[in-house]
């Protein structure tokens, strides 16, 4: 229960002020995929709590997580969706969410070569589920904290997301040094969909967060 | 927190030290009256488990009406009842090679290790572990004896309940009758099935509650916020685990989709914090996927009988198929919803259906039933899914929860 704690903050925070009308921020909607035990929850709670959650679970059906943020003077809620990654989930359950999303987010596990090669199907799954096929996709590697059991070179992933045309960032919702580093990937990617244009991954975002620069983030151009 | 005590599982029951504690605690707690009628009811209860041939019917009404089974000591001896085990025909230990021989080894290990919410809060590690050790054991041992069946993730949270009360010997057998019976449709191959059962759930909320149900169709909110609730009988998100066994109770002494009646209830019962929320998405799930942890339990359990009870199974199915169908026609509209996002196809279809009903007559129905004899009728039901349990496994796969079967069953 704890884990959503941060949420009833934000749904408050952006209730509207007292006695004006409330303006609706613009919503965007993210889906967070990748298979079991990846860190997918770690990474939404991460990002929308701003800290390591102490406990979690298997993740079952959809799980849903907010966040305000100010972009350039807007205030706009970044909704991430937190999927089941046991492939029965996916098959009948899940479609449903994959509705008017944003953008993608898929994971994968550093330490852990199968998920990595379970990317091609979520990636075709993905494909399958989105009506539009320029929403933006992007590739993250997390647990990179655990160097001595790293099992997916950096390379291998880069080249990868290259073919996929999508940026790569390696990271740990663990390492409390790398704070900064989801917030930045999360915030990249709602400057990308504020923008509307090709997302500039050398261009910080605004509110002064500086992507780490080690363990290096690898992250390639939206092309 | 001294209730809390009272149920921690697992943790030397059978001492009569602690049971004399308990007792002075819960006279505490529920005062003389409270208590002497949770006394009469364990008489009640031990009459029936004494009486030959044990009087299961009376069994599922203990476990139905208020406070359920009262005690683990209780459950121990009540569910293999509920659930036909005998006691004394339990599986040997789990053999070495059943960790090496399992393709779902890896993802129950996965789920069992971060699953240490279910534990009570203050077990010492080594005891927790050991026990997640013969949670990941009972799990494959079901699993290689029964192949036509598929683990899920949340299967585990059923699991650990049954070991936390009766330990890992019998939880085997009585999770193995679970997973042949009341959860077969969870682990079929794939979840086609349970989300036929969340179907059931708009439904239900439309007989009693025509805007509740028109406002979350609006909010295209989906039923995933229930699916964890029905997969894992509520074990995977009520944290008080007096709770989760009294729901046990409940429902192992009912039809299989009493959870989803249970899951209306619920909603039913939030239903001005629903109306409140902004009608989208996000919002009614994530309210709904937050449950309350003190809801008023018997009130609810009382509640979800009496609307199985009008709106039986049967009735439903009519209206579920109907709307499976839209589904399927909803989705053959895709090239229409893309050239016309404003006007959303699923409204279109749903208004043209709900010409079909007349809601007066809906609305009618739950009015002027009468409210009788919903234990004894509930009783009845029960006892038919005991004798005929294996019937309904086999019938029910095959007819997949067609209505004529539904009706013969459960009349």
């Amino acid at each position: 229960m704890e884990l959503e704690s941060s949420l009833e903050a934000s749904f408050t925070a952006s209730g509207g002020g007292a006695g004006l009308l409330p303006t609706r921020s613009r919503i965007f909607k993210i889906i967070v995929i990748g298979d079991s035990n990846v860190g997918k929850t770690c990474l939404t709670y991460r990002f929308c709590a701003g800290r390591f959650p102490d406990r979690t679970e298997a993740t079952i059906g959809v799980d849903f997580r907010e966040r305000a943020v100010d972009i350039d003077g807007e205030r706009i809620k970044i909704q991430l969706w937190d999927t089941a990654g046991q492939e029965r989930f996916r098959k009948s359950m899940v479609q449903h969410y994959y509705r008017n999303v944003h953008a993608v987010v898929f994971v994968y596990d550093m330490t852990n070569m199968a998920s990595f090669h379970s990317l091609p199907s979520w990636i075709e799954e993905c494909k399958q589920h989105l009506l539009a096929s320029d929403i933006p996709r992007i590739l993250v590697g997390n647990k990179c904290d655990l160097r001595s059991a790293i099992q997916v070179p950096t390379d291998v992933a880069q080249k990868f997301a290259d073919t996929h045309s999508m940026p790569l960032f390696e990271t740990s919702a663990k390492n409390p040094n790398d704070n900064d580093h989801v917030e930045a990937i999360f915030m990249t990617l709602a400057h990308k969909l504020k923008s509307h244009k090709p997302l500039m991954l050398s261009q910080p975002p605004d509110n002064g967060i500086v992507l780490k620069p080690e363990p290096k983030p690898t992250m390639s151009c939206w092309c | 927190m001294e209730m809390k005590r009272e149920n921690i599982p697992g943790m030397g029951y059978g001492k009569k030290k602690i049971h004399v504690v308990r007792r002075y605690r819960n006279w505490q707690l529920i005062g003389l009256e409270g208590y002497a009628k949770k006394k009469r009811k364990a008489a009640e209860i031990h009459q029936a488990l004494s009486s030959d041939p044990t009087d299961v019917a009376a069994l599922r009404r203990m476990a139905i009406s208020e406070g359920g089974l009262l005690t683990d000591d209780i459950r121990r001896e009540v569910w293999p009842k509920l659930l036909n085990v005998n006691i004394h025909d339990l599986p040997p230990p789990p053999a070495k090679e059943l960790r090496e021989d399992s393709k779902d080894y890896q993802q129950v290990l996965l789920d069992v290790r971060r699953s240490l919410r279910r534990f009570p809060p203050g077990m010492p590690s080594e005891q927790r572990e050991g026990l997640q050790e013969e949670l990941i054991d009972i799990i494959l041992y079901v699993l290689e004896r029964n192949p036509q069946l598929h683990y899920y993730q949340g299967y585990h949270d059923i699991v650990v309940t049954f070991l936390l009360v009766v330990g890992e010997r019998l939880a085997t057998s009585l999770v193995e009758k679970l997973s042949t019976h009341h959860l077969r449709d969870f682990m079929d191959p794939t979840m086609d099935n349970t989300k036929h059962i969340l179907n059931y759930l708009m439904p239900i909320i439309d007989q009693v509650n025509p805007e509740l149900h028109d406002f979350m169709q609006s909010a295209e909110v989906g039923t995933i916020f229930a699916l964890s609730w029905l997969i894992t009988w509520f074990g995977h998100v009520l944290s008080d685990f007096r709770h989760v066994v009294r729901l046990y109770d409940f429902f192992l002494a009912c039809h299989p989709l009493m959870p989803i009646y249970f899951a209306a209830v619920i909603v039913l019962h939030r239903e001005q914090e629903v109306l409140d929320c902004e009608c989208d998405m996000a919002s009614v799930h994530h309210l709904l996927s937050q449950i309350p942890q003190d809801l008023p339990y018997e009130i609810l359990i009382s509640r979800a009988g009496d609307l199985f009870v009008q709106f039986p199974p049967s009735e439903l199915a009519r209206e579920v198929a109907q709307q499976q169908a839209e589904r399927t026609a909803a989705s053959t509209f895709k090239d229409f919803e893309l050239a016309s996002a404003q006007q959303r196809p699923d409204m279109v279809l749903r208004q043209r259906f709900r010409g079909f009903l007349q809601p007066e007559d809906r609305t009618k129905n739950i009015l002027t039933k009468p409210r009788t004899n919903r234990f004894v009728k509930l009783a009845v039901m029960g006892l038919t899914v005991a004798l005929g349990a294996a019937a309904l496994a086999v019938v029910k796969s095959a007819l997949e929860w067609a209505p004529k079967f539904q009706l013969q069953l459960f009349p």
